[in-house]
């Protein structure tokens, strides 16, 4: 069991290694009702199931190992001078795949990020091997934390220094990692929103855990892309925002032309980041059917229903109506027979 | 020459035939209205997005829908009284449709309350009630076995609505979902309609029988005013009352029967029940969050939940089976009193699975117990009040138990959030369930014993040869005595003691 201890609201680490599994953590504040996720985007990913015990946790703050290959720890720490963050992200090397582990750093804005890898202890008994950090064809120089460790230093200022950042030890064997710096995606809805004609869309579009600087719509219009403005429309689009990282549109009174897709980009100080919706306009006609069928089926079982009780009944009428006959008949006849049988029953 | 015995002994209820066509009905009337607020959960999202609401917010409409669904059962209790149940179940259909079809038109949260929650949950009642009325009806010596099958509607329409739910919202969007499922819920009409009235029907065989003696006279009549929930008995009865400072109460009690209040096996079940909904639901509520929050990932976490379901669906059924052996019949109380208190101990032990295997093996027990109490929930009411009281009791019970349920999981949720854990949340379920096995154990322990001992001082005054009472004396006597009695184990004795008279009979001739 865990608890949240204060968000650090810049970064999370996203695990892109097929092996591990992602938990959304359930808020246990809404433990009332029953826990959703937040609409659209990912959940806060603050843990990892490994092998199927939920033993080990990562919190926040925290520096926790973790077993297994494939995972990313991160520590952050506030420097207390500056308002520019520290953040630690660091990779066990090997990975589970054998030779190399890669993991997605989304930062939101101007940190200094520190990239460590670590070679399991397992391999300790590799001896002589060179270990280089690159980005891209660039080497770049490491220093050498622990005797297994190595990290580099990255003042991320704007989006030129976003990238891939590989650590490989060559020796008896190649072991990399590679920490993908970026920013952060924007969850996207799988399923289209469905609305009417006529009805208010009301789309979201969120970024959990980051904060965003401005946030815009697009709508796909055949190939163009056009910016929705509150002064293109001014009673048809209404954009809001209702959070720090959430933002809204609003379409009002829909047409068939609002079908398509709605692109909402966000804005960070490390660059741009688009997550897309679509948004499907139907006519009223279109749930009609089935309900009609629908309603028209009652009518008919009903029918069916009340006509067989109606001719059940009238059969046993007619066949009721020739017992009772032959009844009063036989019963009349023993009428006398029961007098008697009814006082030797009383006698007795 | 054979007396025409069978004739005079009117037909109990059908126990077949038509019986299990109109419980057929019943199982999907029951359905709807257990499954229905559960499911509409599936639309909670896209509303609170659309609406702008807080999810808390949403939630109420669910809420709503459940509490008028138990709170409207003394109207529904009342309209069966008059009209049958046939009108009653297919109007309720009818303003399911109306509400879910309205529902779809809203234009904010407040019109979503009232179209959803308190039309669709009125007709949901109004479906409910009338249906368990009807397996009472129909049933005598089956009836445990037709209440486990209907009641089993429950996790079946739950499993369907939800992915068909899903399916729904996928298609067509919240409004459009609401449009079809007002249709889907008119289907209620049609079970309605499946609900043949009994008791009009055989009347006029009787009336030609001959009276074999004033006993059997006295069976009979009281058998078709059991049989018979339209008050045209009763007036009957109000005009050989002598005492006439009693007829308003008499006419309150003809649509609704407060004189059950003095009834021992009714207030016994009261008590109980209304302690043991205080835990009853909450585990199911906060299973899948428990699942999340020890680590387990959604879907196998919703996996439990189709665990769960599964379980139920085959246990209702089974329980319904068990429950009327005739080792288990005339103990049934015991049984159920037993099913509760197993429910409370599986949720003490809960706390304990810390694990996914553990937390399966808790769904397959709780999915066990909860099937068993839902299947004899009914049944044992039927078994203490009889079939005619039971229109009453029935809408008195649930409006009782209506404040327990809604309080139940609140009183959970906010035990989670003070302490920061489940298991207290668990361990209250678990002691208040235990509790009411343990109070109803107890007390129909003494109330059978009660009864023993009316039925033995029945039976020495019935054996006097001195009394010699009129028809009116006599049904005055009954109906005292069933204010008491459990009338369905007298029902049942009198249908053997009717074959000895028989068979005396037949040895006579």
């Amino acid at each position: 069991m865990w608890e949240q201890k204060g968000r650090d609201p810049a970064m999370t680490t996203d695990d892109a290694s097929s092996q591990s599994q992602a938990n959304s953590l359930t808020n246990m504040k809404n433990g009332l009702n029953e826990s959703f996720p937040e609409p659209m985007t990912t959940t806060q990913i603050f843990s990892w199931r490994t092998q199927g015990s939920p033993s080990d946790h990562v919190t926040l703050g925290h520096e926790v190992s973790v077993p297994g290959p494939d995972l990313a720890t991160k520590e952050s720490k506030q420097t207390s001078s500056q308002s520019v963050t520290s953040v630690q992200y660091k990779l066990l090397l090997p990975g589970a795949s054998g030779t190399s582990v890669e993991t997605t750093v989304s930062l939101d804005r101007v940190v200094e990020v520190e990239l460590t890898c670590i070679l399991d202890k397992k391999y300790s008994h590799l001896k002589s091997f060179q270990v280089i950090w690159k980005r891209g064809n660039d080497t770049i120089s490491h220093t050498n934390k622990t005797d297994n460790s190595w990290s580099i230093n990255v003042t991320v200022s704007d989006s030129s220094k976003l990238g891939s950042y590989s650590c490989t030890l060559k020796g008896e064997q190649q072991l990399s990692g590679i920490f993908h710096l970026q920013v952060p995606k924007i969850g996207r809805k799988e399923k289209p929103t469905i609305t009417y004609l006529g009805d208010t869309a009301v789309m979201n579009c969120e970024c959990p855990g980051y904060t965003a600087i401005s946030w815009t719509w697009y709508m796909t219009n055949g190939s163009k892309q056009i910016t929705i403005n509150e002064s293109l429309l001014a009673d048809k689009y209404v954009i809001s925002k209702k959070s720090a990282n959430i933002t809204q549109l609003k379409i009002l009174k829909l047409t068939k032309e609002d079908d398509g897709e709605y692109w909402c980009e966000a804005a960070f100080e490390l660059g741009k980041s688009k997550g897309k919706l679509e948004l499907k306009v139907l006519s009223f006609m279109v749930p009609l059917k089935p309900f009609v069928a629908i309603v028209i089926e009652v009518i008919v079982l009903v029918a069916l229903i009340v006509a067989y009780e109606v001719y059940s009944k009238k059969k046993e009428k007619c066949a009721e109506a020739e017992k009772e006959f032959d009844q009063i008949e036989h019963l009349k006849s023993e009428d006398s027979g029961l007098e008697s049988s009814r006082a030797r029953q009383r006698r007795i | 020459m054979p007396p025409p015995a069978n004739a005079r002994r009117a037909p109990g209820p059908p126990d077949g035939g038509w019986g299990w066509v109109g419980g057929f009905g019943a199982f999907i009337s029951i359905g709807f209205a257990y499954a229905f607020p559960k499911g509409v959960a599936i639309f909670f999202k896209e509303i609170q997005d659309f609406f702008g609401t807080s999810y808390s917010e949403v939630a109420w409409v669910s809420s709503i829908m459940l509490a008028t669904t138990y709170g409207a059962g003394p109207i529904s209790s009342i309209l069966v009284n008059r009209y049958g149940s046939r009108p009653v179940v297919m109007f309720g259909g009818l303003l399911c449709g109306i509400g879910m079809v309205s529902a779809a038109f809203c234009t904010s949260i407040m019109q979503l309350y009232i179209c959803v929650g308190f039309i669709t949950g009125l007709g949901l009642a109004l479906n409910l009630q009338p249906s368990v009325i009807m397996i009472g009806k129909y049933f005598l010596k089956r009836r445990p076995i037709a209440n486990g099958l209907a009641m089993a509607g429950s996790p079946v329409m739950l499993c369907t609505l939800a992915p068909l739910n899903q399916f729904l919202l996928d298609s067509f969007g919240w409004r459009g979902s609401f449009l079809i499922l007002g249709a889907i819920l008119m289907n209620c009409c049609v079970a309605g309609a499946l609900f043949r009235p009994i008791g009009p029907g055989t009347a006029s065989v009787k009336t030609l029988v001959p009276e074999e003696g004033k006993d059997a006279l006295k069976q009979e009549v009281t058998e078709g005013a059991m049989e018979m929930s339209s008050p045209m008995n009763r007036p009957m009865r109000n005009k050989t009352e002598e005492d006439e400072e009693r007829d308003c109460c008499e006419k309150i009690n003809q649509y609704l029967d407060f004189s059950l209040f003095k009834h021992r096996g009714f207030l016994i079940y009261l008590i109980g029940n209304v302690l043991m909904f205080l835990g009853f639901f909450a585990p199911i509520i906060f299973l899948a969050p428990y699942a999340k929050h020890i680590g387990i990932d959604e879907y196998s976490a919703a996996f439990l939940l189709s665990i769960l379901a599964i379980v139920d669906i085959v246990a209702r059924p089974t329980t319904g089976i068990i429950a009327n052996s005739k080792w288990v019949r005339p103990r049934i109380q015991y049984f159920f009193s037993f099913s509760i208190a197993f429910n409370g101990t599986c949720h003490l032990l809960c706390p304990l699975a810390s694990s996914y295997a553990g937390l399966i093996v808790y769904s397959i027990f709780f999915g066990l117990a909860f099937g068993m109490v839902c299947a004899m929930l009914f049944e044992t009411l039927m078994d203490l009040v009889g079939a005619v009281r039971f229109t009453s009791a029935v809408g008195l019970v649930t409006i009782a138990e209506c404040c327990t349920i809604l309080l139940g999981p609140p009183i959970g949720g906010t035990l989670i959030d003070t302490f920061g854990d489940y298991k207290y949340m668990f361990i209250k379920c678990g002691v208040v369930m235990v509790l009411a096995g343990t109070f109803l154990f107890i007390m129909n322990y003494y109330n059978y014993r009660m009864l023993a001992k009316e039925e033995k001082e029945r039976k020495a005054k019935e054996e006097d040869p001195k009394s010699v009472r009129t028809e009116t004396e006599g049904r005055n006597n009954w109906t005292k005595e069933t204010t008491q009695d459990g009338p369905e184990l007298e029902l049942l004795r009198a249908e053997q003691e009717g074959l000895k008279k028989e068979a005396n009979g037949t040895s006579e001739v």
